[in-house]
């Protein structure tokens, strides 16, 4: 599904060169569930960015699908995001100024559905979120735990194959956290692709395979060892 | 693809700076569409045609010193003078000075001792070389001739006998007809002048006069304290022209005060306040497009900068460059439109009012149009550079700013 072959990314300010990721490599399966987890500022941000499309690497190789995607343009980046990809993100990142159905609506609108497809798909999501009845509320007008599940539901409708979350539960209590985590375990178990970026080990060690990300770097001291029992065979 | 309903939403909560903009386009519209009105008619006036050849065309006004003065013998001199002077094509002595401003005007009647109904009309009093000298087109009848040339004191009681008059006065006395052969009637006397002739075009002394172009000429020569002449050279030599004509008059004769001028100085002249106007409005018709473009590229930017984080999401949910640049430039063709829209509905109104209150000429549909579409594109314009920036915006703005 995703393969990532001795990835670097470095930042260049004016003054500084931040190595952020180098000599990168992994592999994660079909099905899987990963999560990940490293110290802050290690690179594990940089890491689900290139995974995701939305930042090229300073050189490496990266598979997504089989297809080598540091070539395509923006356009082709933009499409992939957009079919086969979906994003969730610590802040949630609901448009403020769009009712929940006009947020969900936002890719689907990209991907170019009709509008009784984009109706469909929308109150699908909804209902799987278990928030159908606020489709008209504003993102301001919900919990964090309910923006969350929004933009889980939003993530969702474009049915991706691949799951990318950067710490989806670090604005939430431990209660709503575990609602989104047994959200994403739900997801997962009908087949989509997830990796997510965690500091909650707990959390960490529910998924399939935990990988530590340090300074740029997978650690192979981590590497595959936790949650392998859950591992599929 | 495009997002209207959403897009509309979205607009509606930020509604006050939207409609910031709408206001400020609706009164630039109001404004400049108004504007554009009276800037038009001036300008039509200025570029009407005077029937007259302006460029070529010199004019001279003198006063002797000598109280007893042999003003018929001068002006026969002068004008033998300057007709043979190289580069002159003609000259001829009149009362007035044509388009400068300054003339005189009579009402006039089709039937004698008639004391209402008259039209008015500028006269003028000169020789049978006007025609040639101004460049006019006689259309019907005949010029002057020596024999219908008469020279009288300032202070003598006489009527002239015979006059030519322009086409528009030929119209609106004798409507449908033809003039030449017909009386006219000056006030009550009803002693009768025949139309000899009738020239297409002279617009008059005054250019702003709503009767402008209602003009007679009469062979006549009143021995005044002041006299003047007009000069017409040939095509380009009006200015080598002009200075030996101040030489060869003085050297002729020095008891007198002499002063030239260009036929196209004086024009210019009495078009000025036309001129300020045009001017003045097509410097705040700038000012306030230049205006309003800035609010539009303000507003865009300060938007864009609002919804760095948002553009970052829509990047990683899918949208291209394309989608992003499209996006605020739709919005602001969306606010643009509502804007203009109420503009077209209140240049009208006032274009009512200025046509009532100051007889300003009439606001037409396609003028407002033309303006409402300028404005439209200035409005896309200014959109555009921010919208084109906008696009740049990182999608890793999903992730990376808070
Ligand atoms: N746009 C950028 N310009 C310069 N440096 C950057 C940029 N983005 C990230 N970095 C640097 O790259 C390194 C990796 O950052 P990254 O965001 O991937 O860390 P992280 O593991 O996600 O940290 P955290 O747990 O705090 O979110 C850090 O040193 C960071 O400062
Ligand atoms: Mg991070």
């Amino acid at each position: 599904m995703l393969k990532m072959h001795n990835i670097r990314k470095s930042y260049r300010t004016d003054t500084i060169e931040t190595h952020a990721l180098r000599d990168f490599s992994l592999q994660v399966n079909e099905g899987e569930f990963v999560s990940v987890t490293g110290p802050s500022g290690s690179g594990k941000t940089t890491f689900l960015n290139i995974a995701g499309l939305l930042e090229t690497p300073t050189g490496g190789q990266y598979l997504l699908d089989g297809e080598d995607v540091s070539s395509l343009n923006d356009r082709d980046r933009s499409r992939l995001r957009n079919e086969k990809i979906g994003f969730i993100f610590q802040g949630f990142n609901l448009i403020p100024d769009l009712n929940l159905f006009d947020n969900i609506d936002v890719p689907l609108r990209y991907r170019g559905f009709n509008a009784k497809e984009r109706k469909k798909r929308i109150e699908k999501v909804l209902e799987q979120v278990g928030l159908s009845a606020r489709a008209k509320h504003l993102p301001a007008q919900l919990s964090g735990g309910q923006q969350q599940r929004v933009a889980i539901a939003r993530a969702l409708a474009g049915e991706p194959r691949f799951l990318l979350a950067d710490e989806p539960t670090g604005n939430l209590d431990s209660l709503m956290a575990r609602q989104v985590m047994e959200l994403l375990e739900f997801i997962n178990e009908w087949g989509t692709t997830i990796v997510m970026v965690t500091h909650d080990p707990d959390l960490a060690r529910r998924a399939h395979r935990n990988i530590q990300i340090v300074d740029g770097q997978v650690s192979d001291l981590q590497h595959g060892t936790i949650g392998a029992a859950r591992e599929i065979a | 693809m495009f997002e209207l309903k959403p897009m509309l939403s979205a607009l509606w909560r930020n509604k006050i700076s939207a409609l910031l903009i709408a206001v400020q386009l609706a009164l630039t519209l109001a404004i400049v569409s108004n504007a554009t009105v009276i800037v038009q008619d001036r300008l039509e006036k200025m570029a009407r045609p005077t029937g007259i050849a302006v460029s070529d065309i010199i004019s001279v006004t003198f006063m002797p010193v000598p109280v007893n003065y042999d003003m018929a013998g001068a002006v026969a001199a002068d004008l033998e003078l300057l007709r043979n002077m190289p580069g002159v094509v003609d000259a001829t002595v009149t009362n007035q000075i044509p388009l400068s401003g300054s003339g005189s005007a009579s009402t006039y009647f089709t039937e004698p001792n008639q004391e209402i109904g008259g039209e008015n009309a500028n006269y003028y009093q000169t020789d049978e070389h006007f025609i040639d000298t101004l460049g006019l087109n006689l259309v019907a009848g005949r010029n002057f001739t020596r024999a219908d040339f008469d020279v009288i004191g300032p202070n003598d009681t006489y009527e002239p006998r015979v006059a030519i008059i322009t086409q528009k006065f030929a119209d609106v006395m004798f409507p449908g007809e033809d003039a030449v052969g017909k009386y006219f009637y000056s006030g009550g006397d009803g002693e009768p002048r025949e139309i000899i002739g009738v020239v297409e075009r002279h617009l008059g002394a005054w250019p702003s006069w709503s009767k402008a172009g209602q003009v007679a000429f009469y062979p006549l020569l009143v021995t005044g304290n002041h006299k003047r002449y007009l000069i017409r050279t040939e095509p380009g030599q009006r200015d080598t022209v002009y200075k030996q004509i101040e030489e060869k008059l003085a050297e002729r004769d020095p008891q007198r005060v002499i002063h030239l001028d260009t036929l196209s100085k004086r024009m210019a002249q009495s078009y000025i306040s036309d001129n300020v106007m045009v001017k003045v409005l097509s410097a705040v018709m700038t000012l306030l497009t230049f205006i309003v473009a800035l609010g539009i590229i303000g507003l865009t930017i300060f938007w864009i900068n609002q919804r760095n984080k948002q553009i970052g999401v829509r990047r990683a949910l899918g949208a291209t460059r394309a989608n992003i640049s499209r996006y605020f430039l739709v919005e602001n063709t969306l606010i643009a439109g509502a804007g203009l829209a109420i503009g077209m509905a209140a240049a009208q109104v006032i274009n009512h009012f200025m046509v009532n209150q100051f007889s300003q000429p009439v606001l037409s549909i396609p003028t407002l149009l033309v303006c409402a579409l300028i404005l439209l594109g200035v409005s896309v314009t200014a959109a555009l550079v921010p919208a084109i920036r906008a696009a740049n915006i990182s999608p890793a703005m999903a992730t990376r700013s808070v």
